[in-house]
């Protein structure tokens, strides 16, 4: 099958078409929260998730509503046609669809290593591990902060660990393990503001949007806009549960101070490892991890003005904006 | 308020930018190559510039439809396909679609869109094995359509009327 009559097949078209349509709604809500100084991250996720979940419907909706919008005639008038640039030939037999679907397979590489084989791998770990550790003795602020959140109150492992690790278990019988390095590092109010954000972690696995929207995502695999994007949501997702925390605690600079000592961590490196290259790059994903506590500390510092509501009128409006223009890419 | 005011002028700045790297972006290709899918004035012009020699023009054509075509696009790659739009005398809707290329993927059924297929009968068009389908368009009209392949080539004519305008238009390709 040769790449013009890959890309003119419903398939193709499907896959060149989400794509620009994601890139399409991608830019004009980053546009649209930087346009109203959008801070919330409550709202941000909305609009991440839109720019996640639309282009899975964006091409069969607008195929239903109009079947000749994939003819010649169409597409000679469209806005965009995503086929002149897929069937341009660049040298010899290769053409720019080559390269693209180059991308789709680096992309479709990294959403399989770096997200699908890690969450199957925790899902079944989480399901057979056995967390050991000394039960921590009750408190009355996590009894108070699950009260507030409507959830039951969770067991608080100590694992005995003397790196800085503190996570949550889901599901019916929630959990939270923290090693003891952690603890020991931690002051009283920095370990509850901690705790605060682990509670509300537990508190949103209860209504699993992000783990919806991820099945979702699963089928736009291949697509880079989606993988950037589904990224920034889970992002989004820690600063929710950052201000969850917050408005626990009501102690922003407790959360903030505990965020720097792991920030502290992750930055110190190892006695015993030799110095890097200068040269040498910083993985990626430690990298990525170092700037999104970075982000986190600004914000808790800095004490963001919360949304003042009507965010809904603007993300439908920028919504059928996106919508219209996408109609007209093909 | 005034911060909305700015907000709202941004997000249509934006908007318009967006609209015009679209319309820069969809025409960049069309400068580095010449013969991907364009409109042409004359089939005269499409043979010169695209040098299609397997192109076959009807001889005959009902007076109900309008010559010459409204609509001629082609393209040389990366197959080439010429498909020709005709337009009804009276209504000025579009009554006759060829289309003719290289490439199964290179249709335009959309255009004539059938509701219904009622009979898809193999047609002995001169010596050619073609296949003939009868059956309605919206709103209960007519329509029919006959394909077949010749060396490459795959010659699509659909159109909205019963066969025997239809067969008689593509005999007269054939000639």
């Amino acid at each position: 099958m040769s790449i013009s009559t890959f890309f003119g097949s419903l398939a193709g078209m499907y896959v060149a078409q989400s794509f620009c349509h994601s890139l399409v709604a991608s830019v004009l809500m980053d546009q649209a929260l930087r346009a109203w100084n959008v801070n919330d991250p409550a709202i941000k996720q909305r609009f991440r998730l839109t720019v996640v979940l639309y282009p899975i419907f964006s091409f069969p909706f607008y195929q239903a509503i109009n079947p000749a919008r994939g003819n010649a005639l169409f597409r000679l008038n469209a806005l965009f046609d995503f086929n002149r640039w897929l069937n341009m030939n660049l040298w010899g037999g290769v053409s720019f669809g080559h390269l693209f679907l180059i991308v789709l397979a680096i992309t479709s590489l990294i959403f399989l290593f770096q997200e699908m084989i890690p969450i199957l791998r925790h899902t079944l770990e989480s399901r057979t591990m056995e967390h050991e550790g000394a039960s921590r003795e009750p408190d009355p602020f996590i009894e108070s902060a699950s009260r507030a959140l409507s959830i039951d109150t969770p067991r608080i492992l100590i694992a005995e660990d003397d790196e800085l690790h503190i996570f949550s278990t889901t599901g019916k019988n929630a959990i939270i393990v923290v090693s003891t390095g952690l603890a020991e590092t931690l002051t009283p109010d920095e370990m509850h503001a901690a705790l605060a954000h682990e509670i509300a972690h537990i508190a949103r696995g209860r209504r699993p949007l992000v783990l919806a929207a991820f099945f979702l995502r699963m089928i736009l695999f291949f697509n880079p806009v989606a993988l950037v994007e589904f990224r920034r949501v889970v992002r989004n997702e820690e600063k929710i549960c950052d201000d969850i925390a917050v408005s626990l605690t009501h102690r922003p600079e407790a959360l903030a101070e505990a965020l720097k000592k792991f920030y502290a961590v992750s930055e110190t490196p190892e006695p015993d490892v030799k110095p890097k290259p200068l040269f040498t790059p910083v993985p990626l994903e430690e990298y990525s991890y170092n700037i999104q506590l970075d982000g986190r500390i600004e914000r808790l510092v800095q004490d963001p003005q919360r949304s003042t509501g009507g965010q809904w009128f603007l993300l439908a409006s920028v919504f059928l904006i996106v919508a219209c223009i996408n109609y007209f890419i093909v | 308020m005034r911060s909305k005011a700015y907000g709202l002028l941004y997000i249509l700045l934006s908007v318009a930018a967006v609209l015009v790297v679209l319309k820069v972006f969809n025409w960049l290709p069309t400068m580095f190559q010449k013969d991907m899918m364009r409109r042409y004035n004359s089939v005269d012009e499409v043979q010169s510039k695209l040098n299609i020699r397997e192109l076959r023009i009807p001889a005959y054509f009902p007076q109900s439809i309008m010559w010459p075509p409204s609509e001629i696009l082609a393209q040389g790659k990366p197959y080439p396909a010429v498909l020709m739009i005709f337009k009804d005398v009276r209504t000025k809707a579009i009554t006759l679609v060829i289309s003719q290329g290289t490439s199964d993927a290179f249709s335009a059924n959309t255009l004539v869109p059938f509701v219904q297929v009622t009979r898809k009968v193999p047609f002995d068009l001169k010596t050619r094995k073609a296949i003939l389908e009868v059956g309605s368009c919206k709103d209960d009209e007519p329509c029919s359509r006959l394909s077949w392949s010749e060396k490459n080539f795959r010659t699509v004519i659909t159109m909205k009327s019963p066969p025997f305008e239809l067969i008689r238009i593509a005999e007269s390709m054939l000639e």
